[in-house]
């Protein structure tokens, strides 16, 4: 039980108070900030409806003239509600956040290589090396070939996230083995995330390969 | 309550707005009628103060007397006083950060502070306390237009503006005795002005090229909310930059001694200026400046002038192209492009901006005005009175914290709507270490010590325990002015950590109260006045909450103490709209104390009845 900062009135802890609509600025949650259940499967213009709805009715900019007390609710509630909001409708940032109040531990760093992508990365590692060795000659079409890969690199994250969001709905089916779906959970985020930094030094390499070709 | 104006401090004019009905009304001068307030300050050896033309026509400048004579005439700065314009080019900047270039335009107290200062007479002068100087000439003029009193204001800056930045402007607003209810990013207010009624929904750029800086944002806009997707830009960047190229042509055959000279250069500086504006509409601009040895013309044309002006206009588009590629979108996705600012006048900047974007951008509104436009109206958002509207805005640029080796760990990253929060924990490294110190960074680079220093901060005083056992959460909140705000907590006492805020650079908060003491302007009677609106506003709260407790739960208060409770809330009643704020303070404590075990009870109330109401459920 708290006490609403604005209307003084008694409340359980929520986004907003539930007698004056105020925010009351507790720590929530991100399900319950944005008052939904504990489901894994979203729809995301239901969910950036119910951002505009509540993010118009609590931001600081509604209680401008308020006390410092009721400013500082909103503040902190805004905030909540903006983190809640961009989390959740990412499904690779909503799986990560599941496992986090699931109290399941995703592997600190991704630096081990996913069995099934190891020969891929490894031939990716090698086209790296040799585009940033590369002089003017042939950065050209050893570019052409990392753009491919590239595209290789994406595919392999849009598959690995529609299976990740078939589990979703596996999970909130309540079909299956709970271990067995945490488990495959952990593992699609741990694929997207290795591919996603490794397309990121793609990335990279490509910028300063074609910022090379420019200057010189 | 008195009304909030809307307020654009640009680098070379600045303006004020205020809503009137419907729409925003720019508040031109009553005496001349000019809408646009110049950027520029005097400051006389006796410390008197001049804003404006008047300001302009004490700067340093070559003139030709009736005797055929050439004069230098004008505040040199120093001991001679100092006439200071484009101030916002150094706000928030530490000495060290003055660029090279700028640092023999004015006469500096040193360059190791952590806040520029200006030297006049025997003084120095803050670039906050300078725009303050601006910021009470446009309150003056907008109070003078309509007889009423302007202490409410929303200010704009550049969405590129920093921490430090932003922070610099806020200090300016209260030096110049102003509430600042919020700081609003300047492409931002432009698309509200615009949004009011010249723009469809969907996805606009604004592009905003400016006196002395420049911004790019990208915004989805939607059943009246207008959210910022992501922005870019430089704040190095605008007009003065282009009246640059045409001060060094001008300037090229004189020895550099010369070029040095404030008189010579300030008089170049408006020859390129006009120039600069004729090339706007003509082919051909001559520059004309008369020297007591010789007299130096030059003449430039369109095509020479684009030639040149060209890499500043590509380091816009690079902004550009960054700030679509955050934003996630083509150029071609954006449904509508507005051009804001007055160097968007310049016949280059629209065709390459048309270029990039495949489209005709849109300047219907006046590119000096449109700025100050939004600022009144994202004022009548804060007074309620513009409906649904909401802005939502992004931090530019990331925020994070040095961790070990250097590196800066991003916590918040660019483009992050905010307001926005995230917590962090941290623990001491040795036995009995009673402090734990964080530095943080703003910006994108890898390593800390290439971004730039925002504050350090000390956690402590922490109890001694062995290494690695205190756990400390760290709060970083960045407020919907873009400003951070940290705040720490033990998590296994639950008590409030102090946290020892040491601005890396800018005024530190006992700065600014000295400021303010030695500011004479800034008179006792507003400060009482502020004072009593928020003693007012106590009292309406203490008393609005207290009426419906007691309606809601009259049984839980005995009818001695409601009798006591009332009484004191009558006098309350009657005194609060009187002008004795100290009696008005008084009555609010009596009344809390009064109340406070009344409060406590229905605390314990409503606890028992949310218990009753979980033991029935798993009883069921």
């Amino acid at each position: 039980m708290m006490q609403c900062p604005s209307c003084a009135r008694p409340s359980e802890p929520r986004l907003t108070c539930p007698q004056c609509g105020a925010p009351l600025g507790v720590e929530l949650d991100l399900f319950a900030a944005l008052g939904l259940p504990h489901k894994l499967v979203l729809d995301s213009r239901e969910l950036e409806r119910i951002y505009h709805e509540t993010g118009r009715r609590i931001h600081p900019d509604r209680f401008a003239s308020a006390t410092p007390a009721v400013r500082q609710a909103s503040l902190k509630s805004t905030a909540l509600l903006t983190r809640a909001y961009r989390t959740l409708r990412d499904p690779v940032a909503r799986g990560r956040y599941w496992l986090e109040l699931m109290d399941e531990k995703l592997a600190e760093n991704n630096q081990r290589v996913p069995a099934d992508l190891a020969e891929l990365v490894f031939e990716v590692q090698e086209q790296l090396g040799e585009l940033r060795g590369a002089r003017n000659g042939n950065a050209n079409s050893l570019g052409a070939a990392m753009k491919a890969r590239r595209a290789e690199l994406e595919e392999i994250v849009n598959t690995t996230q529609e299976e990740l969001e078939r589990n979703f709905a596996r999970w909130d089916s309540g079909a299956g083995e709970r271990q067995d779906l945490v488990n495959e959970l952990k593992s699609a985020l741990s694929t997207i995330a290795y591919v996603r930094t490794l397309t990121r030094d793609v990335d990279r390499a490509l910028d300063s390969a074609t910022a090379d070709i420019k200057t010189n | 309550m008195s009304r909030i104006f809307g307020i654009d401090l640009g680098t070379t004019n600045s303006l004020i707005a205020v809503m009137e009905g419907e729409r925003p009304r720019i508040l031109a001068d009553p005496a001349t009628g000019d809408p646009l307030l110049p950027s520029v300050v005097a400051i006389t050896p006796q410390g008197e103060v001049f804003v404006g033309e008047q300001a302009i026509a004490m700067e340093p400048h070559l003139t030709v007397e009736r005797d055929g004579r050439i004069h230098a005439i004008g505040f040199e700065g120093g001991e001679a006083g100092a006439v200071v314009r484009s101030v916002k080019r150094y706000m928030g900047l530490g000495g060290d950060e003055v660029a090279a270039e700028d640092r023999h335009r004015y006469s500096f107290a040193d360059f190791s502070g952590p806040v520029v200062r200006f030297a006049v007479g025997k003084r120095t002068f803050t670039p906050s306390q300078i725009s303050a100087e601006i910021l009470r000439a446009l309150k003056a003029r907008a109070e003078a237009a309509l007889g009423e009193k302007v202490e409410r204001v929303v200010i704009t800056v550049p969405a590129y503006f920093n921490d430090g930045q932003r922070q610099a402007t806020k200090d300016a607003g209260r030096l110049a005795g102003l509430e600042v209810m919020r700081l609003v990013n300047e492409p931002t207010a432009a698309s509200l002005a615009y949004g009011l009624n010249q723009l469809a929904e969907g996805r606009v750029a604004v592009f905003d090229l400016g006196g002395g800086t420049f911004d790019i944002s990208i915004l989805n806009i939607k059943g009246g909310i207008f959210e910022v997707l992501a922005t870019n830009g430089d704040t190095h960047l605008g007009g003065d930059d282009f009246d640059r190229l045409l001060v060094d042509l001008l300037l090229a055959d004189l020895p550099h001694q010369l070029r040095l000279d404030r008189h010579i250069w300030n008089s170049a500086r408006l020859a390129a200026e006009a120039a600069k504006k004729e090339l706007s509409d003509q082919d051909q601009a001559r520059m004309k400046l008369a020297l007591p040895d010789r007299e130096v013309c030059k003449a430039v044309t369109r095509a020479e002038f684009e030639r040149m002006a060209d890499p500043l206009v590509g380091r816009s588009l690079k902004r550009c192209r960054m700030a679509l590629t955050d934003a996630g979108l083509a150029p071609g996705e954006v449904d509508a492009v507005v051009l804001v600012g007055g160097s968007t006048r310049i016949p280059l900047v629209r065709r390459r901006v048309a270029e990039l974007f495949g489209r005709e951008p849109l300047c219907s509104l006046d590119p000096d005005h449109v700025v100050a436009l939004g600022a009144a109206v994202q004022a009548g958002v804060l007074m309620g009175s513009q409906g649904d509207m909401l802005l939502l805005d992004v931090v530019p640029l990331s925020l994070g914290i040095e961790t070990m080796g250097g590196v800066m760990e991003r916590l918040i990253h660019r483009n992050t709507t905010i307001p926005t929060n995230v917590t962090e924990g941290f623990t001491t490294a040795v036995d009995n270490q009673t402090h734990v110190d964080i530095h943080v960074v703003q910006g994108e680079r890898e390593l800390a010590a290439d971004c730039r220093s925002l504050a350090r901060f000390k956690l402590g005083p922490i109890e001694t325990q062995p290494a690695g056992l205190p756990r400390i959460q760290v709060s970083f909140l960045i407020d919907a002015n873009g400003i951070l705000n940290v705040t720490a907590h033990d998590v296994r006492t639950g008590r409030e950590h102090s946290v020892d805020v040491k601005p890396s650079y800018g005024l530190t908060d006992d700065e600014i109260e000295r400021m303010l003491e030695e500011s004479i302007d800034l008179g006792e009677q507003d400060l009482e006045q502020r004072m009593l609106i928020s003693a007012r506003n106590d009292a309406a709260q203490l008393l609005g909450a207290l009426s419906k407790q007691l309606d809601e739960y009259g049984s839980l208060i005995g009818a001695q103490e409601r009798v006591q409770v009332q009484e004191c809330a009558a006098k309350l009643e009657a005194a609060r709209n009187g002008t004795d704020r100290a009696y008005i303070s008084a009555l609010v404590e009596e009344l809390n104390q009064l109340s406070t075990p009344f409060a406590e009870r229905i605390m314990d109330y409503a606890i028992g009845r949310a218990l009753e109401k979980k033991s029935v459920e798993e009883l069921s």
